[in-house]
């Protein structure tokens, strides 16, 4: 069985709001860089899975040489290769264009798992695009897995619950975050022995891009002067803010 | 009446001869001591601290000090008193038991005069009593014993030695007054005098039996002291020789590069997970244990409820160590990992610990197995750990860019050649936003007394939470990354504003190659109030100061920051503080915890508030946060306040 | 604007696509998913009986081009993200996800960096497919009901094996006109139950920040934030919660904030309202008391 995980390189995703800055519309190069929650999730998945199955996992990244020491956490984690195709585009379609051409490339990849959105551009759609281009079956907000008789069985998280679903053949999945998958932090050994392992650099393709034209990247401005309650008599206080939740017509 | 030695015993000689058997059995338990203790690792020469009157492995003023003036052993006073007259009473004795012996070997004179009337008949006697004294007193006790003694576990095994000894004294007593009964009172034999006044005369029977009886029973007790807990008249002393008299923990450098080579076998396992891990000193730790219990009783996490007792450590894997289990790897997890997780580095065991046992070492040596090997830490550490990893400050979820703290503030670069301190902010002091008005603080300060020092650009973490939650390749790494650039810049010297920045420093950046002067802020307060760069005024307010683990007791702290507090206020002390000071919480990693039980800075927090002071001073962010954290729970006023703020409210 | 509504049947989620589809001219059609009769008035209705929105995208594509609709709307759930992009591949147009503002002038927004940055596109080619942002579009009321042409099956890809809801307490998270949320402050499950019952009293629904939900201590259905469910109340009581901007990004419409937390320099106090710097244990039982007085 030969899984493969996507992994992105991303800015510091928890640069507090304060302290955010915008350079040519996309985060400032001084935050630190590292591998995005979602896609730590997909990657804790696809450890588990080839404990269980005694698969093959390889982690395939889209995006700078200088990322190949962060993506080795990855590896470090339980990934047997790392297959980074170098490029910079932020389009959905190049992107999943570049990754296509580093699954085919492994060739024989059974099941691609891949966080259920980026933590930078936050549009949770390159894996189901990348799925109708390889022509595999897609299912997003995925929470366990498992190999059955030939076919795959998974649960799916929604609004409302969550739904047990099956499919056979080859499957794109995008996995959600639950107490079972948080990721591991990896043993000492196993980050030197990250080091050893192969990796596989590939130049990226220009690929087609979407045509849609981004106008401009803002930081909203937050307005919001909060009013502090006293806490000397909690009574009181609790009484004082319904009145005013009354007075604004909230309540 | 003159003594004859052996007077009434034909063969008397033989007794001595008993000895030779005695001894033997008294060396062979021991050996089986040593035995086990050597299926310990070889302890590494740079783990010994050196300090003067070192000689070879062995601290010789600590051996006399701690290990055989027993100096700490009187923290406890009426503990401290009985057990040094059973120690020096014993000792006593057996002076002038070897005396009689020499006497009759040698006819060394004795039983002559005023050495006989004063050493051999009063001194003796008295000592006797002393013994005794001290015997009961320990006997007594067991019958209700206090919680440190039976929590979490009582060591078995002290009533037999000690009736033995008991009988041993007695009948020593009843020999010679019996021999006084046949003889006459000998002058200054007060003891033996008065009991003889209630013996029939003559029973040269009776004395006969004693004699023999004391022998053997002294002969058999000999023997039986190593395979009983008096075993520490031997181990202890050797432990105390052997431990760095240094407070607190070093933790040892570990070599990673092997872990880069080809050969999975040449990398050294990390931390201990099972006895045989451990160093033939942690062993030698384990055995010498008598299971007292102070450091259980000082320790904040036993004292609030969580799963963790040092002494419950020790007894574990002194268990352990006598059931020969050098390689049950189930030894973590009997130990428990949330119990070793629970514990805050602040050595009060360590200083409280009459044997210089060094439980937090052993702790932190487990931890480093849990997490450089197996993965294993609890969520929340895990987290801060990992947020260390990636953005470099364990402060995962703050609302703080690192450069919020100096907003509004003209701070200076550090230049290199020209600033002379540089300034080190730390993470907790950077991030967290009641911890920033510590830096703006100490920067008004320096200001005022005209310092030429300067900052970093770039804030960042000295390593610490990862060395304290036991990831020393983390800690390394961070380490190397700050070395290299102090270096390349001449930083010489460093200005901490946290006393765990300033531990990290002074005691674990020279193994990795970075040797820096580095003062702690509070001191350096002092400093300039000494050298008169800061004119301060004494106000009329009450301040309690709180002692951090890492400035006082880990580092001897004391009087500085109260020189400082006495400048500008009038001090009160809390009940536990100097080198007793109680724990904020906030260390070895549980700055990042859940609790059980009781909140150790609640407790803390109550304790400073019962002073009735006006405000708490302190000089650690971390306790800073901690304190006034749990002070919510019992006021709404802001008491906390760190020495910097204190201070620099005059400028 | 020729556009098409692909959606479950739920009148608030299609609601919301029916008034950001006028945004962009005339009025949306529908393909609903799934069983039942499709609420509200459109020219031309359609059907796919099918459980699993991913069986429907082939046939979806093919309706499509064969009709000549330029603006596909979704909505950023999981049924939209089961669909969005394949779809948008199957059609060979461009796809926006995640949008949280719409101009007739087909131009969008939507957030970026958790939520930290807003980006605005300009949509240059059709069809586009859109997923948009729950509770960011009013409603729209929908009268009576369209029968529907029924589609033919799509392939029967994935098998729907079973299905199972998890009860929310009280009110859905997305009806509650007041909810009351807790964080990693309420530091254990069982103290979930204090706001269950001021919840009870006032009608609220009961929400969670994504910290206390990876501790275990709410279930996912209940997670408020950027990758939970985004709400829209009057009033949003946040208990114990730091205010990550994650989560502000799921209460960014919500009217009214009041932050109980205990520590005043959290990062909630920025958004809220009002604020009560304490303990939440002593303060919920005193506004339970209180509103439980004035009733």
């Amino acid at each position: 069985m030969h899984i493969a995980v996507l992994a992105k390189v991303v800015p510091d995703y928890e640069v507090p709001a304060g302290d955010f800055e915008l350079v040519g519309g996309r985060a400032h190069s001084r935050y630190t860089r590292m591998i995005g929650l979602y896609d730590e999730n997909a990657i804790e998945t696809g450890v588990q899975l080839k404990e269980k199955y005694g698969a093959t996992l390889s982690v395939i990244s889209y995006g700078k040489t200088e990322d190949v020491s962060l993506l080795r956490k990855a590896v470090a984690m339980g990934g047997d290769t790392l297959n980074l195709v170098i490029g910079e585009s932020d389009d959905p379609y190049v992107i999943a264009a570049n990754l296509k051409m580093a699954v085919e490339k492994l060739g024989n990849v059974d099941l691609i798992l891949a966080g259920q959105q980026s933590a930078d551009m936050d549009r949770g759609i390159v894996h189901s695009i990348l799925a109708e281009m390889l022509g595999y079956s897609f299912l997003p907000k995925i929470a366990f897995i498992e190999f059955d008789q030939g076919g795959w069985k998974v649960r799916q998280i929604h609004e409302n619950g969550s739904r047990e679903l099956e499919f056979k053949g080859k499957g794109v999945l995008s996995i959600t975050s639950i107490p079972e998958n948080v990721p591991r932090i990896p043993a000492v050994r196993s980050i030197f022995a990250a080091k050893k392992k192969p990796v596989d650099k590939m130049e990226g393709i220009l690929g087609a891009p979407m045509n849609v034209e981004e106008l401009s990247v803002q930081i909203p401005r937050m307005e919001s002067v909060c009013e502090f309650l006293p806490m000397e008599d909690v009574g009181q206080t609790a009484k004082l803010l319904l009145a005013k939740l009354r007075e604004g017509r909230y309540l | 009446m003159i003594r004859i030695p052996y007077w009434n015993i034909s063969y008397g000689i033989l007794i001595d001869a008993f000895a030779l058997p005695a001894m033997a059995v008294l060396i062979y338990g021991l050996y089986g001591h040593w035995k086990k203790i050597r299926q310990g690792k070889l302890r590494l020469k740079s783990a010994l601290a050196d300090m003067p009157g070192k000689i070879g492995p062995v601290y010789v003023p600590a051996l006399i000090t701690k290990g055989i003036l027993g100096s700490k052993i009187y923290r406890k006073l009426f503990t401290g008193i009985a057990h040094g007259a059973l120690f020096w009473g014993m000792g006593a004795l057996a002076v002038g038991t070897t005396l009689v012996f020499l006497n009759v070997l040698f006819k060394i004179p004795v039983f002559e005069g005023a050495f006989n009337r004063w050493f051999m008949s009063f001194f003796l006697d008295l000592s006797g009593l002393a013994a005794l004294a001290g015997l009961l007193f320990f006997l007594l006790r067991r019958l209700s014993p206090p919680e440190r003694l039976v929590k979490p576990k009582e060591r078995p095994g002290f009533v037999p030695p000690v009736c033995l000894l008991g009988a041993v004294i007695l009948t020593g007593f009843l020999i010679e007054a019996f021999r006084i009964a046949a003889n006459g009172p000998e002058p200054h034999a007060f003891v033996g005098n008065f009991i003889a006044g209630f013996l029939p005369a003559g029973n040269a029977v009776a004395h006969r039996a004693l004699w023999w009886s004391h022998g053997l029973l002294s002969l058999a007790f000999i023997a039986y002291i190593p395979f009983s807990p008096l075993v520490h008249i031997f181990l202890v002393p050797v432990n105390t020789a052997l431990a760095s008299p240094l407070p607190g923990t070093r933790m040892g450098v570990i070599d990673f590069s092997s872990f880069d080579s080809e050969d999975a076998g040449e990398m050294p396992a990390l931390g201990c997970a099972k006895l045989a891990d451990f160093t033939q000193k942690r062993l030698l730790d384990y055995d010498s244990c008598l299971w007292c219990g102070r450091c259980h009783e000082v320790c904040p996490a036993a004292s609030t409820g969580k799963p963790l007792s040092p002494k419950g450590v020790m007894v574990t894997l002194a268990e352990k160590l006598a059931a020969g289990g050098f390689d049950d790897e189930g030894l973590i997890d009997a130990v428990g990992e949330n119990a070793i997780f629970a514990c805050t580095t602040c050595t009060a065991c360590m200083e409280a610990c009459p044997a210089c046992i060094n439980q937090p070492k052993t702790i932190l040596k487990f931890r480093q197995n849990l997490v450089m090997e197996q993965s294993r830490i609890p969520e929340l550490m895990g987290k801060a750990m990992n947020s260390l990893e990636q953005r470099q400050h364990p402060f995962f979820g703050t609302g703080a860019g690192p450069k919020d703290w100096s907003k509004g503030l003209e701070v200076p670069v550090f230049e290199p050649g020209e600033s002379q301190y540089l300034l080190w902010i730390g993470c907790a002091v950077t991030y967290e936003e009641r911890a920033q008005k510590i830096a703006r603080a100490m920067v008004k300060i320096l200001e005022a007394a005209g310092v030429s020092y300067g900052i970093l650009e770039e804030s960042r973490c000295t390593g610490d939470p990862a060395k304290q939650m036991g990831n020393e390749f983390l800690f390394s790494e961070l380490a190397k990354t700050n070395i290299e650039e102090f270096n390349e810049m001449g930083v010489k010297k460093i200005i901490t504003l946290c006393p765990h920045c300033y531990n990290s420093f002074s005691r674990h950046y020279p193994p990795l190659g970075g040797t820096y002067e580095i003062t702690p802020h509070a001191v350096f307060i002092q400093q300039l109030i000494s050298a008169r760069k800061l004119k301060l005024s004494a106000g009329g307010e009450t301040i309690s100061y709180h002692d951090p683990c890492y400035l006082g007791r880990r580092n001897r702290f004391l009087d500085e920051p109260r020189s400082v507090i006495d400048a500008i206020g009038k001090r009160i002390e809390m009940p536990r503080s100097g080198m007793e000071s109680f724990c904020c919480g906030g260390g070895g990693g549980n700055y990042w915890a859940e609790e059980e039980g009781t909140r150790i800075n609640q407790a803390r927090s109550k304790e400073a508030l019962d002073t009735g002071a006006d405000r708490i001073a302190t000089a650690c962010p971390f306790c800073l946060l901690m304190i006034t954290d749990g002070s919510k729970k019992f006021t709404e006023a802001q008491k906390a306040f760190d020495i910097a703020e204190l201070v620099a409210e005059q400028f | 604007m020729k556009s098409l509504i692909i959606e479950i049947i739920d009148p608030k989620r299609i609601g919301e696509l029916v008034t950001a589809g006028r945004i962009f001219g005339g009025a949306p059609d529908i393909l609903a998913i799934g069983k039942g009769g499709i609420p509200g008035a459109y020219g031309k209705a359609y059907q796919a009986d099918e459980l699993v929105a991913a069986n429907i995208v082939d046939v979806a594509a093919e309706l499509i081009q064969r009709e000549g609709y330029e603006v596909i709307l979704l909505s950023a759930t999981t049924v939209g993200a089961e669909i969005a992009g394949r779809l948008s591949v199957a059609l060979k147009a461009p796809v926006i996800s995640e949008i949280i503002g719409i101009a007739a002038d087909m131009t969008v927004k939507r957030p970026l960096y958790g939520g930290k940055a807003v980006a605005q596109y300009k949509i240059n080619k059709f069809p586009v497919v859109l997923t948009i942002r729950r509770k960011y579009f009013e409603p729209a009321v929908l009268e009576g009901t369209t029968p529907a042409v029924s589609l033919g099956a799509g392939g029967a890809g994935i098998t729907f094996v079973s299905e199972e809801e998890i009860k929310t307490e009280g009110i859905p998270l997305e009806d509650a006109d007041i909810i009351i949320s807790g964080g990693r402050g309420i530091g254990a499950k069982e103290n979930f139950t204090m706001l269950r019952e001021m919840a009870g009293i006032v009608n609220a629904a009961v929400g969670a920040s994504r910290g206390a939900v990876d501790e275990g201590w709410a279930a996912p259905t209940m997670q408020i934030g950027q990758t939970g469910n985004i709400v829209a109340p009057s009033v949003y009581f946040a208990v114990g919660i730091s205010g990550a901007s994650q989560h502000l990004a799921g209460i960014a419409n919500a009217k009214c904030v009041v932050a109980i937390n205990k520590d005043e320099e959290a990062n909630i106090f920025k958004r809220a309202r009002f604020g009560i710097v304490a303990d939440y244990k002593t303060v919920l039982p005193a506004l339970t008391k209180a509103l439980k007085e004035e009733q």
